[in-house]
Formats: structure tokens, C-alpha cells, sequence
């Protein structure tokens, strides 16, 4: 056997056993996430919130939100978080030194004054300058800090620091959440006395093209544009397909930055969010389980599917493709802080295999799939061909269809957000473009990503929204 | 260009066959996953105007049961307004039906609430609900108790209680919560035999059924002795909500628990009942404890501490952690009527720069 037969073996060969495994994996996780997310609903039916909307004994929890030059939008934003059901509620906006008017903004519609503020530095953040109180009893839940600039995660630690609660929930200042977006959030925490929940994370879906009107979301619509309407199929896959089968097994890594509770002794314990990452949502996360795990204390990782956080998703082939660079970025820089837990069975189910599945799945993926495409490109040219690789690649694209149309079925079966029936024929179509428009770019982006890395460039890459106003005029 | 077009085309045929098996059968998954997802959602449309019809035909026996205090909804009535419905073969309608009536039953009492009632058993919707408390499916189980409680069926309790110890959690919560709402607090007598966790979702439930109700006399000492820890946690949580001072030797027991929940909940329930000696209870334990137990017990001294904790809380101005710091310095204030003075003394005096400290009292104060 010639070495190049060999290479064309081992290439086709390779990419079969890697589909089959990813296949399994597919298949597992729609089979899982069927089971909790009927388990969920059943258990859901019982519950009642408004109950624990008003209980004084219902655990304290407080919203972190960072703003970086979020002016334009501040008040609107400000003012939807303090209207949220929960009794035992607090908000924290941290400026995080904006360059535009977001602190004056907040100052005169809040009627804030710069309070003396003891700051106990339990994790060790950037200098804050100020802790802005309102002199209006109505607004006493809120507390805005103003700081140095130190990105997203410097200024959740400074949020960590100056909440007094069991639990805080972090979000993206500029994200719509549902009225009852706490209630919901805070009960894995109060369900099970056999095992600490350290963390709980919510869906968050697409806001784009939905009617937004006092911070609040009024009508939902699939969005109009391409792009946002591919990323509403991605959502809907990533959360209500795999995170609620990782949920099952208690095996999920990653809790979205825009919307997640954590347990704040734990995270306290922890350290904080990690300042030198740019995925520190997921290492937060990450580390969190491992502390656990490390301490042998039963711990569990709750998600709940029900949509209670919609942001809006980039519009432009350019923001997207910053956004993937960062998120690749952050995946590898979490697997790689955490390698030790890799196939190491002390670290049960996190180790064999949600950390396994991140590094083969989520991490290598983008690679093997770019270098696959690459390699059958090149066989082509040489007349080398090999039609094996080509029917596997053309039956793993189909299998990724399948598996977006079994995600559009669950959303039918279960939340069904987009009543009309032409938006789900829209979401079809959408899943069967995806993989030869969205999901190169996609790829693509991901490449750069493992590339910006190895060039040590670490930048966050500025996120541009058009902001919900703009989608609502253009109705 | 004819070589290659002639290679790709020969090579393509000899490996098509064998797999184009994989890629028909995917294919074919496909197909019956949109065809299903459609026929779901034409069933879905018509269900949907089935449904208003038959919600229509609902709220009309629920409106004359609420509304007509006159002429009480009776069987003739029922039937002329069901028309063709077979109430006991369309178990859709039955579930659309008692689903409406728990709802509306759920925001109304009175004599309104009393027909609903009457107009539920008057339709055996009850007979429907009892067969269920056997089903094998624990959802089933559970909302057949939830809706024999709402709709207040208490010749049942005692079939009930053996739920209060079921396996299923939700079966055993919606047991525990029917048994509060038939008896009061003389319900709460599961406490002494349930061997499964009690959730803090469910204490939470329980102690909001229990708010409804008039105050009563109950004993909470058996169960600050159960096994089961979360019972000791409850108990310490009713007897902080229902002022049991009597209980205050029982609760300060409790901070000997091995349990850390128990002892964290037994330092905040002697927030509301203590006495003199509890100060010392405190800090007699107060270096055995955790730093978030730590932080508890001096929040409580914030509400009990007098001068003779005043030495105790000056120590602790000089702890490592900068929030036992700031609770000491709230504590050493509310302690004596000169506590603020004491605390700007002891701030020059000090080496230690506690003056942020004393600004950040001072503010609090100041609101």
C-alpha cells in the first residue's frame, strides 16, 4: 500500500469513526433532553410563582449588570430589571468606565448621590471610583458602581464584591428578560436538599425583529433578517437540545453570560470570574465543578428551559465572526486552564465526559471539519477523489439537518414561540441552507479563532447592536 | 479535462452503492420528522378551534356556578349545555374542563367558590380524580391530589397522609401541602414521620399555606429531635415565624447540630426569639463556626447585642475578613446607645484604618 492510499484510508476512515461517535452523541442528546424537558414540564405544571414572588423567606438574590457605553439605552434597561417579579431582589449596575454618558444618564433619571460605601475586596478587582444610592425610596433596590475599565469579568467581581445576597444572577445589561425571568431562575436553587445547585442557567433567545416597548417584550417574531433567523435555529438547538440533555446528565459546562444565577459563596470561594479569558462564562463554570468535584460535596448544575432571556443576535457577517473568534477563543482557553480533568475519572461525569465531549466536539470540530473540506478540495484536483469521504460528508451535513429539524420539532412540542406556521416552514428552510451558507462562515470563524490564539491575540472585539428601538421602527 | 471528468465519473459509481443505503435512510428520517412536525400542527389548529368551543361551553357552566346565586346550576342544565359532549368518553374535554374549574376556583371564595365545588362534584369530576390517586405515572398522582385539594374533597385525608412519605417528591409535596390545607396546623403532623427531604421550596409552600391561616397552638419540640435535618430546619423556621420564645433553649440547642443547615437556620431563628443569655450562646460557638456561620451570628447580634458584648465586638474589628469587619462595626453600634461614639473612638485610637468603615455606618445610619 502506497502512502498516499494509506493517507486517503486513514483520512476516510478517520472522518467515518469521528462522524459515528458525533452521530451517538446526537442521538443521545435528543434522547436526553426528550426526558428532562418532559420531566421539567410535568414538574413545572405544579409550580406555583406567584407564591415565591411574595415570600419573604424565598432565598435573596441580585442582578449584576455590567454596562460599558450603554447610553442610549441605560434607562430603559435600568428601569425593566427593577420591575422584575422577586421579592428578595437587588440590582447592581457597574459602569464599567464608559466613555459616554451612561453614569450621568443613570445619576439624574435615578436621582443617585455618591454614597460612602465600604468595599470589602473579596475578589481583587480594578479601583472603584464611586457607589452611586438613590435618594428615591423607590428605587432602593438599585446601586450602581462606578470603575476603572476592566472588562466584563472585572467588573462582575466587582458586583460579587458589594452583593450581600446568597445568589446573584448575571446578565447583559442590553438583555430582555421576562417578568418572571427570577422566579423561574431561582427554584432549581430551593429544589433539592441532597445536592448544593452552585449554578442555574436559563434559555436566551432571539430578539431580533420582536416588538420590545419599555424594556419589555411585547410580541415575539421570527427575526426578518438571514442571519439573526439562522441564529434563532442555533439557539433553539444549543438550549433546548443540548443543554437540557447535559442538564440530565449533570454534566453542563457552560451557563450563557447573558443570563445565569450562580451561588455566590461558591464562586467567592472559586475566585471569581478569571479576568485573563475571554470565555468566562464558561470557566467560571468550569471551575466551579471542579471545586466541587475536588471537594467530593454532591453538587448539581441546573437549567431550566423555558425562554425568560431574549438579546439580540449580530446582524453582520462581521460581528458574528467576532463574536465565534472570541467564543472559540474562550473554549480553548477553558480546556486548556482545566486539562487536568481530561479522561480523569476523579472528576466523574465532568471528566469522562462533558470535558471529552467539549475538547472532541466543540473544540476540534471547526478543525476537522475545515481540514476535511480542505483535504477532499485538494483530493479533487489531484484526481484523487475519494467518494467514501465525499457521501460521508454529504450524509454528516444531512444528519446536521435532521438534527435541526428534530430541534424545531421539540420547540413545536414544547414552547412553541413562532405560532405561525409559516415562520416553522421559515426555520425549516433556514436548517436546510444552514450548512452550506451559515455553518462554513461559522467554521471559518472558528479557525480564526484557534489562529488568533496562537498569535496571543486576546481582545474582546467590539460587539455593535443595533439595538431593539431600530427593529421596532422597521415594523 | 475529459480525464478527469471520465475518473470522477467511474469512481463515483463503485462507492454509491454502498452507501447511499445511510444517506436514503436519512433521507427518509427527515422526511417523517417534517411530515410529522406538520400533521402535529394541522391537529394542533384543529384542536384549537375544538377547544374554543369546548373552553366556551366551560366558562358558561363556570359562569352560572359563580354568578346565578338564584338558581343553583343543577344536572339539566348541565346536560343542555354539554349538548352531544360525553363527559365520561372524552377525557379531553374532562381534563380542559376540571383545568378551568381549578382555575377559577383558585381566585374565588365564598359562596361562589362553594357552587364551584358543588359543580364540580355535581359533574363526578371527584370520582375521575380519586381513580387516579393509583395511577402508575407520579404526574398523574400529584395533580389528582392537587385538584382533590383545591377542590376541597377532605374525606380523603387519611388516604392522603400515606402520600406524605411517597417516594415521588412531587407526589409527597402536593400531600404534604393538601394534609396543611385540611387539617391547619394540626396537618403539619407528617413532620413526624416523613423520612425524605424536605425541600426549601416546599418549606416555603407550606409556610405560605400556613400564613393563610389563623394562628394556632402547636408543638414544635419533637421536631427539633427528628433524623430527618430538614424537619429540624422547618421546625426552627416555625417557631421563628410563630414567636415561640418557649422554644428558645430547644432552638439554642440546635446550634450544636452536626447539620451546618441546622445550625445556620437556628442562629437566624434566635433573630427573633432570644433572651439574655443568647449573646453568649453565640459567641461561645462563635469560633467553631464557619466564616458564613460566623457572619450570621454577628448580623443576629446586630438586633441582641447590649454593652456586655461590646469587648467581643471590638475584638472583631480587627478580623481578617473585611465583611466580619463591617457586620462587627453595625453590631458595636446598635449595642449601646453611645455605640457610634465608642465606634469613632476606638477608629483614632486604632491602628487599623477603620474609617471607611465608620463612613459607610454612618451613611447607613443617615438613611
Amino acid at each position: 500500500m502506497s502512502w498516499q492510499t494509506f493517507l486517503l484510508h486513514a483520512f476516510t476512515y478517520g472522518i467515518l469513526v469521528y462522524s459515528m461517535i458525533l452521530l451517538t452523541f446526537y442521538l443521545l442528546i435528543g434522547s436526553f433532553s426528550i426526558l428532562e424537558t418532559r420531566s421539567y414540564l410535568h414538574k413545572n405544571s405544579f409550580t406555583d410563582y406567584r407564591m415565591l414572588a411574595s415570600s419573604s423567606e424565598a432565598p435573596t438574590m441580585t442582578i449584576l449588570a455590567p454596562a460599558y457605553n450603554e447610553g442610549p439605552t441605560i434607562i430603559e434597561n435600568v428601569r425593566s430589571l427593577l420591575s422584575l417579579h422577586y421579592n428578595n431582589l437587588d440590582v447592581i449596575i457597574i459602569n464599567d468606565g464608559s466613555k459616554d454618558d451612561t453614569l450621568e444618564q443613570l445619576i439624574k433619571a435615578y436621582d443617585l448621590y455618591k454614597a460612602d460605601f465600604y468595599v470589602t475586596q473579596l475578589i481583587k478587582t480594578k479601583t472603584v471610583k464611586g457607589i452611586y444610592r438613590s435618594h428615591n425610596p423607590v428605587y432602593r433596590k438599585l446601586t450602581v458602581i462606578d470603575k476603572e475599565n476592566g472588562g466584563k469579568a472585572d467588573a462582575l467581581n466587582v458586583g460579587i464584591n458589594i452583593a450581600r445576597s446568597d445568589y446573584f444572577v448575571c446578565i447583559d445589561v442590553d438583555c430582555v428578560l421576562e417578568q418572571d425571568a427570577i422566579l423561574k431562575l431561582a427554584k432549581p436553587f430551593m429544589e433539592t436538599s441532597t445536592h448544593r445547585v452552585i449554578a442555574a442557567g436559563g434559555v436566551v433567545r432571539v430578539a431580533n425583529s420582536c416588538e420590545i416597548e419599555g424594556g419589555r417584550l411585547v410580541k415575539v417574531h421570527l427575526p426578518k433578517k438571514f442571519l439573526p433567523r439562522i441564529q434563532t435555529l442555533e439557539y433553539i438547538r444549543a438550549f433546548l437540545l443540548s443543554r437540557m440533555a447535559w442538564t440530565r446528565l449533570n454534566g453542563l459546562l457552560l451557563i450563557s453570560g447573558a443570563f445565569g444565577a450562580f451561588d455566590r459563596e461558591i464562586v467567592i470561594a472559586c475566585g471569581g470570574y478569571h479576568t485573563d479569558t475571554v470565555g468566562e462564562d464558561m470557566e467560571l463554570v468550569v471551575r466551579m465543578r471542579r471545586y466541587m468535584e475536588e471537594r467530593e460535596e454532591p453538587y448539581k448544575v441546573g437549567f431550566i428551559p423555558d425562554p425568560l432571556c431574549w438579546t439580540e443576535a449580530p446582524s453582520s457577517y462581521r460581528i458574528l465572526g467576532r463574536q465565534r473568534n472570541r467564543w472559540t477563543r474562550g473554549t480553548i482557553e477553558t480546556l486548556r486552564s482545566h486539562k487536568k480533568m481530561f479522561f480523569n475519572p476523579n472528576y466523574g461525569i465532568l471528566g469522562m465526559l462533558s470535558y471529552p465531549y467539549w475538547f472532541f466536539f466543540e473544540f476540534l470540530a471547526p478543525i476537522i471539519e475545515f481540514l476535511g473540506t480542505l483535504g477532499i478540495i485538494i483530493y479533487f484536483f489531484t484526481y484523487a477523489i475519494n467518494w467514501s469521504a465525499v457521501v460521508i460528508m454529504i450524509i454528516v451535513i444531512c444528519i446536521g439537518i435532521l438534527y435541526s429539524i428534530f430541534a424545531i420539532l421539540m420547540e413545536v412540542l414544547t414552547y412553541n414561540q413562532y405560532k405561525q406556521r409559516k415562520d416553522i416552514l421559515k426555520l425549516v428552510l433556514v436548517a436546510i441552507l444552514e450548512p452550506f451558507i451559515f455553518h462554513p462562515f461559522v467554521v471559518w470563524s472558528a479557525v480564526l479563532g484557534n489562529i488568533s490564539l496562537l498569535r496571543k491575540q486576546n481582545s474582546w472585539g467590539e460587539m455593535t447592536r443595533q439595538g431593539f428601538a431600530t427593529d421596532k421602527k422597521s415594523r | 479535462m475529459l480525464t478527469l471528468k471520465t475518473h470522477l465519473y467511474t469512481s463515483f459509481i463503485i462507492y454509491w452503492d454502498i452507501q447511499t443505503i445511510a444517506l436514503a435512510g436519512i433521507v427518509i428520517l427527515m422526511v417523517c420528522l417534517l411530515s410529522f412536525m406538520l400533521l402535529y400542527m394541522l391537529v394542533k389548529a384543529s384542536h384549537e378551534k375544538k377547544h374554543t368551543h369546548w373552553r366556551l361551553i366551560s366558562d358558561s357552566l363556570i359562569h352560572k356556578a359563580v354568578f346565578d346565586d338564584d338558581d343553583r346550576i343543577d344536572e339539566e342544565f348541565i346536560q343542555m349545555t354539554l349538548g352531544t359532549i360525553n363527559l365520561k368518553k372524552n377525557k379531553y374535554f374532562r381534563k380542559l374542563l376540571t383545568g378551568e374549574i381549578i382555575s377559577a376556583k383558585k381566585n374565588i371564595t365564598g359562596a361562589a367558590a362553594e357552587n364551584l365545588i358543588y359543580l364540580y362534584r355535581l359533574l363526578n369530576l371527584d370520582k375521575y380524580a380519586i381513580k387516579n390517586l393509583n395511577n402508575l405515572r407520579w404526574y398523574v398522582r400529584a395533580r389528582a391530589i392537587h385538584e382533590l385539594t383545591t377542590m376541597q374533597i377532605s374525606g380523603l385525608v387519611d388516604h392522603l397522609h400515606l402520600f406524605t412519605n411517597d417516594s415521588n417528591e412531587y407526589v409527597r409535596m402536593e400531600a404534604q401541602s393538601a394534609l396543611v390545607q385540611f387539617n391547619g396546623f394540626e396537618g403539619l403532623s407528617f413532620l413526624d414521620t416523613v423520612a425524605y427531604p424536605i425541600s426549601d421550596w416546599q418549606q416555603i409552600k407550606l409556610l405560605q399555606l400556613l400564613s393563610l391561616l389563623p394562628p394556632s397552638t402547636f408543638d414544635t419540640a419533637p421536631w427539633f429531635q427528628s433524623e430527618n435535618s430538614t424537619v429540624v430546619v422547618f421546625a426552627l423556621k416555625l417557631a421563628r415565624n410563630y414567636n415561640r420564645f418557649e422554644q428558645h433553649d430547644a432552638i439554642a440547642k440546635c446550634l450544636d447540630h452536626s447539620e451546618p443547615k441546622v445550625r445556620l437556620e437556628a442562629i437566624l431563628c434566635l433573630n427573633e426569639i432570644y433572651t439574655d443569655e443568647t449573646s453568649d450562646h453565640l459567641i461561645g460557638r462563635f469560633l467553631k463556626e464557619s466564616l458564613k456561620h460566623q457572619l450570621a451570628m454577628i448580623r443576629v447580634m446586630q438586633t441582641l447585642g447590649t454593652e456586655r458584648d461590646i469587648l467581643f465586638l471590638t475584638d472583631l474589628l480587627n478580623h481578617e475578613s473585611d465583611q466580619l469587619k463591617l457586620d462587627a462595626a453595625r453590631a458595636l453600634v446598635n449595642a449601646s446607645k453611645n455605640g457610634m461614639a465608642s465606634l469613632e473612638a476606638y477608629s483614632k485610637q486604632s491602628e487599623q484604618d477603620i474609617t471607611e468603615i465608620v463612613m459607610h455606618i454612618k451613611r447607613e445610619m443617615s438613611v
